[in-house]
C-alpha cells in the first residue's frame, strides 16, 4: 500500500513539474524556466547528495561519457513539453508522451542499443501500444 | 495541433533515451550522486540553449513569482517517490501506477485549469480514452512481467 503511495504520488509530481514548467515559461520564457528549475532541482540535489555522498568521481569515470551527458537531453525534452502543453493541453500532451516514451524503450529492448540486454517482441506489449493509440484517437475524435 | 503532437514526441522519445543513459550511470554511483550529476547537465544544456537563441536577453531581469524558485524540488520529490515506490513494489509494478498517476492527473489537471493554466472542460469522452490508454499500459507493463523485471531504468 505504502508502495502504491510514493509511485502515484511520482507520477503525481511529473505532471506537476510540466505544469509548473509551462506557468514559469508563461511568465519568463521557456530556456529560463529550464534553466531555473534545473539549476534549483541541482542544488537540492546535490544538497542531499552531500548528506548521503552515495557517490565519487572515481565511479562516474567509469561511465561512458555519452551516458554521462543524459542529463542533458532535458533541455530538449522541457521545452518539448512545455511547448506541447501549451498547444494541446496537459492529457493529450502527457498521453502521446508516454507513448513514444515506451514505444522507443521497446524499440531500444528490441534491437540491444546502447548495451541493454536484447529482448524479443512479446504480443502484450504490441496489443498495449495499440490500445494507448487507440486511447489517444478516442482522446481527439 | 500537429506541432504540440510532434513536441509531445520528440519530448517522450528523449525520455526513453535519457532513462537508459540514466540507468547507466546509476550502475556505477549512488542515486542521489546519479541526480546531482543529470540535472546540473540539464541545467548546463538549458542555458547553453537559452544563450544559443536568445543571447543576452535570456538573462533580462522578470516578473518572478516567489514560488518559481522552488520549482526545481518537485524533482527531487519525483525522485525520492520513484525509488520508494520500486522499492516497495518492483519496476513493473511500481512504473505502471506512477504512469497511470501521470494521466489521471493530467485529465484532472486540464478539467480544473489548476495553477491558471487553460481549461480544457472535462468530457465523457475524455474520460473513456484516457482509461483506454490506462488499460494500453497495464497490458503493456504487466502482460509479460517475467522480462520486465530485469530493470530499473524504465523510470529513473
Amino acid at each position: 500500500m505504502k508502495g502504491i503511495f510514493f509511485a502515484f504520488l511520482g507520477g503525481a509530481f511529473i505532471t506537476l513539474q510540466g505544469v509548473a514548467n509551462t506557468r514559469i515559461s508563461d511568465a519568463i520564457g521557456t530556456w529560463q524556466a529550464a534553466s531555473l528549475t534545473q539549476l534549483t532541482g541541482f542544488l537540492a540535489a546535490l544538497l542531499v547528495f552531500l548528506i548521503v555522498r552515495d557517490g565519487t568521481w572515481g565511479q562516474f569515470k567509469q561511465v561512458k561519457p555519452l551516458y554521462l551527458a543524459g542529463g542533458a537531453l532535458a533541455a530538449i525534452i522541457i521545452f518539448g513539453n512545455v511547448t506541447a502543453i501549451q498547444h494541446v493541453g496537459v492529457t493529450l500532451t502527457i498521453a502521446v508522451l508516454l507513448i513514444a516514451q515506451l514505444l522507443f524503450t521497446f524499440i531500444i529492448d528490441l534491437n540491444g542499443w546502447f548495451g541493454v540486454v536484447k529482448q524479443k517482441v512479446r504480443l502484450p506489449q504490441v496489443i498495449g501500444i495499440m490500445m494507448m493509440v487507440a486511447g489517444v484517437v478516442i482522446l481527439k475524435l | 495541433m500537429a506541432m504540440g503532437l510532434l513536441f509531445a514526441l520528440v519530448a517522450g522519445t528523449l525520455v526513453s533515451v535519457q532513462n537508459v543513459f540514466n540507468s547507466k550511470v546509476n550502475e556505477w554511483a549512488g542515486r542521489w550522486a546519479t541526480t546531482t550529476l543529470v540535472l546540473g547537465m540539464g541545467f548546463a544544456a538549458s542555458f547553453l540553449m537559452g544563450l544559443l537563441f536568445e543571447g543576452g536577453k535570456l538573462l533580462q531581469p522578470k516578473p518572478m513569482e516567489p514560488w518559481f524558485w522552488f520549482s526545481g524540488l518537485i524533482g527531487v520529490g519525483v525522485v525520492t517517490c520513484l525509488v520508494q515506490g520500486i522499492k516497495l513494489l518492483g519496476p513493473t509494478y511500481a512504473v505502471a501506477v506512477v504512469l497511470t498517476a501521470q494521466l489521471g492527473f493530467a485529465l484532472l489537471w486540464d478539467s480544473f485549469g489548476w495553477l491558471g493554466l487553460d481549461r480544457v472542460p472535462f468530457t465523457l469522452q475524455q474520460l473513456v480514452g484516457v482509461l483506454v490508454i490506462v488499460g494500453g499500459i497495464v497490458v503493456f507493463k504487466l502482460g509479460g512481467e517475467h522480462s520486465a523485471e530485469k530493470k530499473m531504468e524504465a523510470f529513473e
